[in-house]
């Protein structure tokens, strides 16, 4: 995990820190998840995800939203992401079990993902975003 | 208070233009010396942000319960011209039609007070939290017709009495809803959330009324003291988010190709009269009645469970009014000494038309239309009635609710879920979630005094006081 929750009163703000654009758009994922679900989560099935955006940070914001509508519609909480980006195009394996209400009501809704203060900043260090979730 | 900002009177402050770059008219908010202690620089920073919209009329607006959000602050209000002026999901948020509607009962407080089978029983019949289904499937030409309808679907269905619609902000129903509008993605959500409550900060309380300060107003609302209600407060779940998300991602490439420049990009928008901003808000609306038709279902499944356990009829049960604090809707305001048509933006706002004004029931129209402002698990939550002085000063709206002074982070650090609902417990506070992190998020501590956020409404004449209700029993998301 290389994502740290960041003060802000009203919603969720998660900072990420990656040494590459995909880890940087797996651990997006997975503090997604997390903020929902909790950090109990398997990886026992398999689901792709392919995106298309107009730039860097939508894809990521487009990524993300996609996530959240396949987790909420086919009840599947994630576990993993194995991301791959060519430009702005990007194709995901994602690894995750069925929703379980026992294991995994254990965090809040993420009702969706914010533009504000989204963008991706790369350095010497590596990749950095800050993203807000509306709970 | 933050440096450029400019008093103006005891409770009104101004962000000149300037404050940022491209503001078209000044930024205004409304708050009390104490609760500016807890401003955050980032929301005025948004507040002015609104200020650089096109079309803009008069203010860009915010409320005593501002707070940083995205897009527009939390609390913010902007109305827009319908020719030059511009719609934007950032002015209406994710959770469409976000609301709260307050029932009343026959029941008196010893009836109810420390009675965990009731709550037990409510929380049974109202799916609440993370990944919760509605036994209740509306799919296909029905789902389309819950998203034409509004709470008059539910009705219509059984799920209420005519009267409820009367006392829905529009009748539970905006017109210019288009299910068409609405991605299959979003109808998807939809299916098997009618009904639910969703978790965060939404609810279901049983409450006490506390206190009348406006008996003639109490009266014509259907509330006295001493007097046991119900208090719903969501949204339009999965369905509406769903919304925002696929037409912000549409608004985007509009705001390039009308060649509109704004500071932040949840702000995205579309002239309200373009293909895209009529068809974001034809989606929008869409929304809103499925919000209003699902906390019809809720108050449905809330009444049955009260008449079985203390035998009380359904009809003595009515609804004192439904709000919608999350929306953007096409309203006659008086502008420049003209009644114009405007697209009105409240969020995390909630409507305050005064006496005498349009779309408020017949026989609350010399008093105005109830405004409800939700409190949080152990503080109080208040009803209100619209003024005149909100239908000159802010384009007929009001606060929301109290407003968080503590993050989620710093709430988990300090606070534990079993400690809060002790606390709450020793105060006869009944608390029931389907998670205990829920409960440290949305701890009384977390918020402001939601009586000094209506204090500074009441005192500048926003909203006039009404009633104060006490939470006796929680169930939490």
């Amino acid at each position: 995990m290389s994502f740290v929750e960041i003060s802000h009163t009203a919603d969720v703000k998660i900072q990420i820190r990656a040494p590459t654009l995909e880890a940087l758009f797996s651990d997006a994922c997975d503090a997604l998840m997390q903020v929902i679900y909790g950090t109990s989560r398997k990886g026992i099935l398999k689901k792709d995800i392919a995106i298309t955006s107009q730039d860097i940070d939508s894809l990521l914001l487009d990524f993300l939203s996609e996530v959240l509508f396949v987790s909420e519609v086919e009840a599947i909480v994630f576990s993993k992401a194995d991301v791959h980006i060519d430009g702005t195009n990007l194709y995901a394996e994602l690894e995750g079990e069925p929703f379980n209400r026992q294991k995994h009501a254990k965090g809040t809704e993420v009702k969706g993902i914010s533009y504000s203060g989204l963008l991706i900043r790369h350095d010497a260090n590596g990749f950095m975003v800050e993203i807000l979730f509306d709970v | 208070m933050l440096q450029g900002v400019k008093r103006i009177d005891t409770y009104e402050w101004e962000v000149p233009i300037g404050f940022v770059a491209g503001m078209r008219v000044p930024a205004c908010f409304f708050l009390s010396e104490s609760l500016s202690e807890s401003l955050e620089p980032g929301a005025i920073q948004q507040l002015a942000n609104v200020a650089t919209m096109p079309g803009i009329i008069k203010n860009s607006l915010a409320m005593p319960d501002i707070h940083w959000g995205y897009g527009f602050p939390i609390g913010g209000v902007a109305a827009f011209d319908l020719t030059e002026g511009v719609i934007s999901p950032g002015g209406v948020g994710f959770d469409i039609n976000c609301g709260v509607r307050l029932i009343t009962t026959p029941l008196a407080q010893k009836e109810v007070t420390g009675r965990h089978d009731v709550i037990e029983r409510l929380f049974h019949a109202v799916p609440t939290g993370v990944g919760a289904k509605s036994a209740l499937r509306v799919t296909g030409q029905e789902l389309d017709t819950m998203m034409v309808k509004g709470a008059r679907w539910a009705v219509d269905a059984g799920y209420g009495e005519p009267n409820d619609i009367v006392r829905c902000e529009d009748g539970g129903c905006m017109k210019e809803a288009n299910p068409h509008q609405v991605s299959s993605k979003a109808k998807q959500r939809g299916v098997p959330q009618g009904g639910t409550l969703g978790s965060g900060n939404h609810f279901l309380e049983l409450q006490i009324v506390r206190e009348i300060f406006d008996e003639k107003a109490a009266n014509a609302f259907g509330l006295s003291k001493d007097q046991v209600c119900c208090m719903i407060h969501c949204g339009s779940r999965g369905l509406g988010h769903q919304v925002c998300t696929d037409h912000l991602r549409v608004l985007e490439g509009a705001t390039r190709k009308y060649q509109i420049k704004i500071p932040d990009r949840q702000l995205a928008c579309a002239p309200v009269s373009s293909p895209e901003g009529k068809a974001y808000f034809a989606a929008m609306a869409a929304s809103a009645n499925y919000a209003w038709a699902n906390r019809q279902l809720i108050t449905h499944a809330t009444r049955l469970v009260l008449k079985k356990m203390f035998s009380v009829d359904y009809d003595e049960m009515p609804l004192v009014y439904d709000v919608a604090h999350n929306v953007a809707k096409i309203e006659e305001h008086l502008v420049d000494g003209k009644m114009v048509k405007v697209c009105v933006h409240r969020k995390g706002a909630t409507r305050s038309f005064g006496p005498r004004t349009a779309d408020i029931p017949q026989n609350l129209s010399s008093v105005g239309q109830p405004v409800i402002i939700p409190g949080s698990m152990g503080t109080p939550s208040f009803v209100l009635r619209g003024t005149s002085k909100a239908m000159e000063r802010t384009f007929g709206s009001t606060c929301h609710g109290a407003g968080r002074v503590m993050s989620r982070t710093q709430a988990k650090k300090r606070l534990s879920g079993k400690e809060v609902i002790a606390n709450l417990a020793r105060r006869g506070i009944l608390v029931k979630s389907p998670n205990e992190n829920t409960i440290a998020d949305e701890a009384p501590e977390v918020y402001k005094s939601s009586q000094e956020v209506v204090q500074v409404v009441h005192e500048v004449g926003l909203s006039l006081l009404v009633a104060r209700l006490e939470p006796l029993a929680v169930i939490k998301g």
